[in-house]
């Protein structure tokens, strides 16, 4: 019996770099490098598939960057086309690209559909023109509209829309106006995040030097409550901290992350964590063999992400121990945050209540 | 010829970085450890002291051989003064060994302030100052200002001041014999009673203690009986010897020589520095002058910090009192930080040294209470209580009332900051005794000062309102009646015993006002608002707020995070370690350090 595996790979290209963008990415719209890109990138996944295909199945695909989508149609097919031939890819896998409204059309969008992408995350941000350019975006909303529409023409029923809150300048309205009709679209799937400001950044600078000013902590957990609320009411189940989907449609593929399930990280900058080994690539080349402590301390942090948290059972299957004879040493300092109704333990399970995700790194800097 | 002619005991003293140690290597380099006449009677056989040459002598007392241009093997005693300048006694004792001291100035810096605190200490011993400008290799040097500086500010002549490169070895000859030429030769009765003073002692393992003399008059050998003058304790000599380096042990010691003691004294502090040394059974008649018996000024709570063993911190505390005869400590206990100990201090330089060897020699964690003098506490029935512990304060109701320990101050500053020092000394409830001009440019003020303002950071204050050129001197004289009230610290409405401290009535609010602000910056974000209070009895006199953290997330973690975030979360509980639990309240161990630095611009 095959174990699974997910596949990660990273597109480090963009038109233009997003003013609060801390990724691995870079401006470029040069087919040439583009190309050079994708063919080593090849070369990779036929080496890594002879290796491991025997031992691996691979049940979901995910292309991330920078902007995948500012490739080339039929490049991103060869991609996809290699991982098919060169990997034991499932039928009913799950194949995700992420885009950006402004590099899209009906031509491109045929290609994804034909080399087998089944999802689609687009990157939307906010619906509120001014909001985009404070972020320095390169789409306007009605591009975002045009091209979501253009996509469920296409045929796509499962797709991801991100968006942003408490991004300077930001009110509550603005921010309940964009989730209003961002629901009405009914994608099958949000994710949403607050704006955070990495060094390096344009954002940064602005920050440093007073231009721009971070929106208070309180407003930031109020949007983000509130958009939780308008979610559920709207039928959306929050089943991570940052992530909502209609039933039957969470992302198989980043639940891999907060589950300690296997991933093989191809292309500049992607990571992997397989055989019990994290490790990143080309420039960041880290590697690090994962002990006992590792695995079962990840796997409580990475789990308490998901709004079903931890469960016992899986613990002790994973691990052969008890999570509460593991863990004991860590009872006490957690007894605040079980006091507070952050923290809850019912039916077997561990996980962090609403109010418990806005403090959840105290939480987990319990377990590491 | 009198054996006394061929000898010269000196010091060298400088600013920092003028070039002390360098110099003191240059002239031993120069001079040998063997005269032609220590193989006679007085040293003992088997002496091989050339290879010892090899040795790195790093700043110790030691006794040279400089065979001089006139053809006669001089004695050099070099004596090291402590490094501390701010431990005046001890350096004043030194000095008190000497007949004179090298001022080594470097000639591209000029005359500098603690130049100026060397010199005056030499000058109160009538030592006879021997000028000598360092660093004379360099292109900026400038030894014609130099020598006007010298002669100017200190009031002796340089004009014929060596000049030397302690880092070239230039010069040194010259230096050499003008140590001979200047600096007088003692003139000790060699027959009279014996009377040496102790101007150092360390503790070793296997002889016990080992005091450092300069004999005056008379001798001493194995075998006598000698008497401590002051601490009137008898021991009998069981070595003797000179530091050539090292100790070589010799027949006797006699007028004029410096050298060491073994005597089988236990402890440090029974053998004192500045203490006079005679024998028992021909006692000298008057002990030597500036015998002053040391006595903790300040003490502090010592604590081991979270995670840090307490009797980690006894040993370490055993061991820095074996060769420091004032520093004291005693058991004690806090609410808030458990099982200590209450450590006596010359001062607060001397309780900072203290600390920073626990922490650095014995790698040591350690959380420091305020410093706090000794109060005479007389209660309602009459009886007196001495209160070193600000929690140990009786109940108000049972106190009839407080005296404070009051200092008299001798302040030695530059006449152009006379209006300053003579504010910070107003603001310190000081009261002015006299002035007067030592020179035309120095003035001396004599104050009065409760011994509480001056713990805390009045040397600094002085420090910096004179560039450095002031210096302080200070003896206990008597108690007095006060307004003191003790100032507590209350952390989300609960007492924290460590922060406690007594303070006078006039300067409560501001304390009080400041340790709330310090707290509030440093006192981490909690689940809950943390209100801070500083209160006096039951009435809160200041209060600040620290808000609850309501964001604590990392909103985005997928793959290639996961590696990053766990070094945030590890951070975090790392940071979580340094804390120090306070009934529901987390505080950092640097807040106890923080809140002792009162750095108001008083």
């Amino acid at each position: 019996m095959k174990r699974k595996l997910g596949i990660y790979i990273h597109i480090p290209f963009c038109v233009r770099k997003c003013r609060y963008c801390g990724f691995y990415s870079k401006s470029c719209v040069d087919d040439g490098e583009h190309r050079k890109y994708v063919k080593t990138l090849i070369d990779d996944i036929e080496s890594k598939g002879s290796e491991l295909s025997g031992k691996y199945s691979v049940d979901t695909i995910f292309i991330g960057g920078g902007t995948p989508s500012v490739m080339d149609g039929p490049l991103t097919g060869e991609i996809v086309r290699a991982l098919r031939r060169s990997f034991d890819v499932e039928d009913d896998a799950e194949i995700t690209i992420e885009t950006n409204p402004k590099t899209l059309d009906e031509e491109k969008l045929m290609e994804y559909r034909e080399a087998g992408i089944n999802r689609l995350s687009i990157g939307c941000q906010s619906l509120d023109d001014e909001v985009l350019g404070t972020l320095g975006r390169i789409h306007s909303a009605d591009d975002f509209r045009e091209t979501f529409a253009l996509a469920r023409r296409m045929g796509f029923d499962n797709i991801n829309i991100d968006l942003m809150f408490a991004v300077p300048g930001h009110t509550m309205e603005k921010w309940d106006e964009t989730l209003t009709e961002a629901i009405a679209l009914r994608p099958e799937h949000i994710s949403f995040y607050s704006l955070q400001i990495e060094e390096g950044t344009p954002f940064y600078d602005m920050f440093k030097k007073g231009e721009i000013e971070q929106v208070p902590d309180e407003i930031d957990r109020q949007m983000y409550h509130h958009a939780i609320a308008r979610f559920r009411e709207a039928g959306y189940e929050h089943y991570e901290i940052s992530n909502c989907a209609l039933p039957g449609r969470q992302c198989r593929h980043n639940l891999k992350y907060w589950s300690m399930e296997e991933y093989l990280g191809l292309g500049d900058g992607a990571s992997s964590f397989i055989g019990g080994v994290r490790y990143a690539n080309h420039p960041l080349r880290e590697y690090h063999k994962n002990n006992f402590r590792d695995d079962t301390t990840e796997f409580v942090w990475t789990g308490l992400r998901k709004t079903v948290g931890v469960s016992f059972d899986e613990f002790r299957k994973r691990f052969g121990l008890e999570f509460w004879m593991v863990f004991e040493d860590c009872r006490e300092e957690l007894q605040e945050f079980f006091d507070s109704g952050r923290l809850i333990e019912e039916n077997g399970r561990l996980r962090l209540s609403e109010e418990g995700m806005d403090v959840s790194n105290q939480i987990m800097s319990v377990f590491v | 010829m009198d054996y006394q002619t061929l000898i010269r005991n000196f010091s060298i003293i400088a600013h920092i970085d003028h070039g002390k140690s360098t110099l003191a290597d240059r002239i031993i380099e120069n001079t040998g450890l063997v005269a032609h006449r220590d193989m006679k009677e007085q040293f003992l056989d088997n002496m091989d002291l050339e290879r010892e040459r090899g040795i790195t002598i790093k700043l110790q007392t030691t006794r040279l051989v400089y065979k001089g241009k006139d053809g006669n093997e001089y004695i050099f005693n070099l004596i090291d003064t402590p490094g501390h300048v701010d431990f005046n006694y001890e350096v004043s004792r030194s000095l008190a060994a000497c007949e004179g001291a090298v001022l080594v100035v470097d000639c591209t810096q000029g005359v500098e302030a603690q130049t100026m605190a060397n010199v005056y200490l030499a000058l109160d011993e009538d030592l006879e100052i021997l000028p000598c400008l360092n660093k004379i290799d360099l292109a900026s040097a400038r030894p014609d200002e130099t020598k006007d500086e010298i002669e100017e500010m200190i009031g002796i002549e340089a004009h014929d001041a060596p000049l030397v490169s302690a880092k070239e070895g230039t010069g040194i000859p010259e230096l050499l014999e003008a140590i001979v030429a200047r600096i007088p030769a003692p003139k000790g009765d060699e027959d009279g009673p014996l009377k040496a003073l102790i101007f150092d002692s360390i503790y070793d393992n296997y002889k016990g203690v080992v005091i450092f003399v300069r004999i005056f008059d008379g001798s001493v050998k194995v075998g006598d009986e000698i008497l401590l003058m002051n601490t009137k304790k008898i021991y009998d000599v069981t070595e003797v010897g000179v530091m050539a380096p090292g100790h070589v042990p010799t027949r006797y010691l006699r007028a004029g020589e410096v050298g060491y003691i073994c005597a089988s004294i236990k402890q440090v502090k029974d053998a004192r520095v500045g203490d006079t040394v005679t024998l028992a059974e021909r006692p000298a008649k008057e002990m030597l002058p500036g015998y002053k018996k040391v006595q903790p000024m300040v003490y502090c709570g010592i604590y081991p910090a979270e995670g840090e063993k307490y009797d980690g911190v006894k040993d370490a505390l055993e061991k820095l009192q074996v060769n420091d005869a004032a520093f004291l400590f005693e058991p004690e206990t806090s609410t808030a930080l458990g099982y200590g100990f209450r450590c006596g201090f010359l001062g607060l330089l001397h309780m900072e040294i203290i600390v920073e060897r626990l922490e650095r020699e014995f790698d040591l964690a350690v959380i420091t209470t305020s410093p706090s003098v000794v109060y005479k506490v007389v209660m309602a029935d009459g009886t007196i209580q001495m209160i070193q512990n600000p929690t140990n304060l009786p109940a108000p109701a049972d106190i009839d009332h407080i005296e404070e320990p009051i200092v008299k101050a001798d302040i030695m500053i530059p006449k152009d900051y006379v209006g300053a020092i003579m504010e910070l000394c107003q603001n310190r409830r000081g009261k002015m005794l006299h002035m007067e001009y030592i020179t035309e440019t120095r003035v001396q003020l004599h104050y009065e000062l409760p011994l509480n303002e001056v713990i805390y950071d009045f040397f600094d204050a002085l420090k910096s309102k004179t560039r450095g050129y002031g210096s302080l001197d200070y003896e206990f004289i008597r108690y007095e009646k006060s307004n003191l009230v003790k100032l507590d610290v209350l952390l989300n409405k609960e007492l924290v015993d460590a922060f406690s401290m007594i303070v006078h009535e006039s300067e409560a609010y501001a304390r009080g006002r400041f340790v709330c602000e310090k707290l509030k910056d440093i006192i981490p974000m909690h689940q809950f608002e943390v209100p801070i209070q500083a209160a006096i009895g039951q009435k809160v006199i200041a209060r600040e707020t620290v808000k609850a953290y309501r964001k604590d997330v990392i909103a985005k973690c997928y793959g290639g995070d996961i590696s990053r975030k766990k070094k945030l979360l590890e951070k975090q509980k790392e940071g979580k370690k340094r804390m120090r639990q306070f009934g529901t309240v987390e505080v950092p161990q640097e807040a106890f350090t923080a809140v002792l630095k009162y750095d108001e611009n008083k």
